[in-house]
């Protein structure tokens, strides 16, 4: 029976989608501090503001990350939500679950918290609803010793590395995303449970530029698989697909009748830069124009390849809306060689170098791409000793003012007063 | 002459101790010591919270860090780390 009356939360059970509310009502029938939630949200409904208590000093002992502290402003009310951590698990590279494993945390979690999960949060890890304070050690010390599985990184820490499935299912992968996650994860551990930077640093690993974990749109660092070489074409292949043999899209939107394929109208013309074309019965691209948009390689799968010169591009500083707008990250070194030869040792190099400046100037709470922002993209470019190319420049500029360096300039700041006065009367 | 790990840390409790802020960031830190990197002083001030001589504090997206003795949890008693 309900503890609480919710009339403004009932409303959104009534829609055809599922509703949380109606989740939250059944886990409290084995939970029933699940129904001072709904009491409490139902009051927030009514007085237009949280009453969540903002953050806290919990943790578990060593760890400066993975549990975050939340605490009810109206304990009184609603003494099932005195006290409502949250717990944030890290997650299996490509979150590959066994049932045992996830039978296992869900028992864990009806043991010391309120059940309620979610499955995953932005950073990638899982996220346990509510907890309290002295469960805390008691389900680290169980998660840990009988389940192996330890917890995700918060706070200004290096956040939980994410990854898609990579090379285990997906033959687009241009790396082992998994292995490079994993590998990471273990690298740095320090970082991950410890806070170290002036705010949050998120890693993701998609091993092509399709994205899957959307590193482009929020990780800090994002290594998204690509290609030197040309895009592999199977011109019979391209033959089936014009002769309507092969499905488009491997079949994936094969729900209703799209017409005929259209090579023009659904490949060639949707290229982003136009840089492709049909010549004697062929496809050709010109692949010095293509910029990895894998649009092509999508519609016709059994047609068309990444090349076989693999690798990734690094794109650095997205964020979400926080202090600043949403970014997507910046293009700061299209190819990388990513090898498990030496472990790593390339991209290792480019992590430490974007930490050291950004832990030096970054200022407090300011993502990397902000302070990228700051001090804009050439100073970014120079701190990283990259040489600027064409892929760099996102519009003309709107600047008019040019600003040289010394060693930009022939004979530098020096120069013979004396020589100059003869020409030019003070 | 540089300065030593233990002179680093108690320059580092004498800031916490008289910050009209009970809660430092990291960087509030650097200047206990300006020739070391800031990794160096990350490294310190979490090894001053393992002693227990320091603590964390997280909103979830930051944490920050107090001495023991300036910062309560809400339950009232002094928090665990």
């Amino acid at each position: 029976m309900a503890k609480h009356d919710t009339p403004l939360l009932d409303e959104l059970e009534k829609g055809p989608w599922p509703s949380f509310v109606t989740d939250m009502k059944r886990q409290a029938e084995t939970h029933p501090e699940c129904w001072d939630i709904l009491g409490q949200l139902e009051l927030s409904y009514k007085d237009k503001i949280t009453h969540w208590k903002h953050g806290g000093i919990v943790g578990v002992f060593g760890y400066g990350g993975g549990i975050v502290g939340r605490y009810s402003d109206v304990p009184h009310r609603f003494p099932g939500v005195e006290h409502f951590h949250t717990v944030r698990i890290a997650q299996p590279s490509g979150l590959y679950y066994s049932t045992k494993n996830l039978r296992g945390l869900m028992d864990l979690w009806d043991k010391y918290g309120s059940g309620m999960t979610n499955m995953h949060g932005s950073t990638g890890d899982m996220i346990f609803l509510g907890t309290r304070t002295e469960n805390l050690e008691p389900l680290f010390w169980d998660l840990t010793h009988n389940l192996e599985q330890d917890l995700g990184g918060s706070g200004s820490n290096l956040r939980t590395p994410s990854c898609c499935l990579g090379e285990s299912r997906c033959e687009w992968a241009c790396y082992d995303t998994q292995d490079v996650c994993h590998h990471l994860t273990m690298h740095y551990q320090d970082e991950i449970h410890r806070p170290a930077f002036p705010y949050k640093f998120k890693f993701k690993f998609s091993g092509c530029p399709n994205d899957c974990v959307a590193s482009i749109a929020r990780s800090d660092f994002a290594l998204i698989g690509t290609w030197k070489d040309d895009i592999r074409i199977n011109q019979a292949a391209v033959k089936e697909y014009i002769a309507g043999n092969y499905p488009s899209n491997a079949g994936a939107h094969a729900g209703r009748d799209w017409g005929k394929f259209d090579i023009k109208k659904e490949v060639i013309d949707l290229c982003p830069t136009g840089c492709m074309w049909m010549e004697g019965g062929e496809l050709k691209i010109d692949n010095a124009e293509c910029t990895r948009c894998m649009h092509c390689i999508n519609v016709m799968p059994r047609a068309l390849k990444p090349g076989k010169e693999k690798g990734a591009t690094i794109c650095i500083g997205a964020k979400a809306p926080i202090l600043d707008g949403a970014q997507f990250a910046t293009m700061v070194i299209p190819f990388i060689e990513v090898s498990k030869e030496n472990e790593y040792e390339n991209v290792i190099d480019v992590i430490e170098q974007v930490w050291d400046w950004w832990m030096e100037v970054g200022k407090n709470r300011e993502r990397v791409g902000e302070t990228m922002q700051r001090i804009g993209l050439p100073n970014f470019l120079r701190v990283m000793e990259i040489e600027a190319t064409p892929q760099h420049v996102r519009e003309p500029r709107s600047n008019p003012y040019v600003f040289w360096r010394e060693e930009e300039v022939e004979g530098g700041w020096e120069r013979d007063v004396v020589a100059f006065r003869k020409k030019h009367a003070a | 002459m540089a300065m030593s790990v233990e002179e680093v840390e108690a320059a580092m409790i004498e800031k916490a101790t008289k910050s009209p802020k009970a809660q430092l960031y990291i960087k509030d830190f650097y200047e206990c010591d300006s020739e070391r990197g800031p990794r160096d002083i990350k490294n310190i001030a979490n090894g001053l919270v393992k002693k227990g001589q320091m603590m964390f504090w997280s909103s979830g997206s930051t944490t920050m860090y107090a001495l023991p003795s300036r910062i309560k949890n809400e339950e009232g008693a002094e928090g665990v780390n």
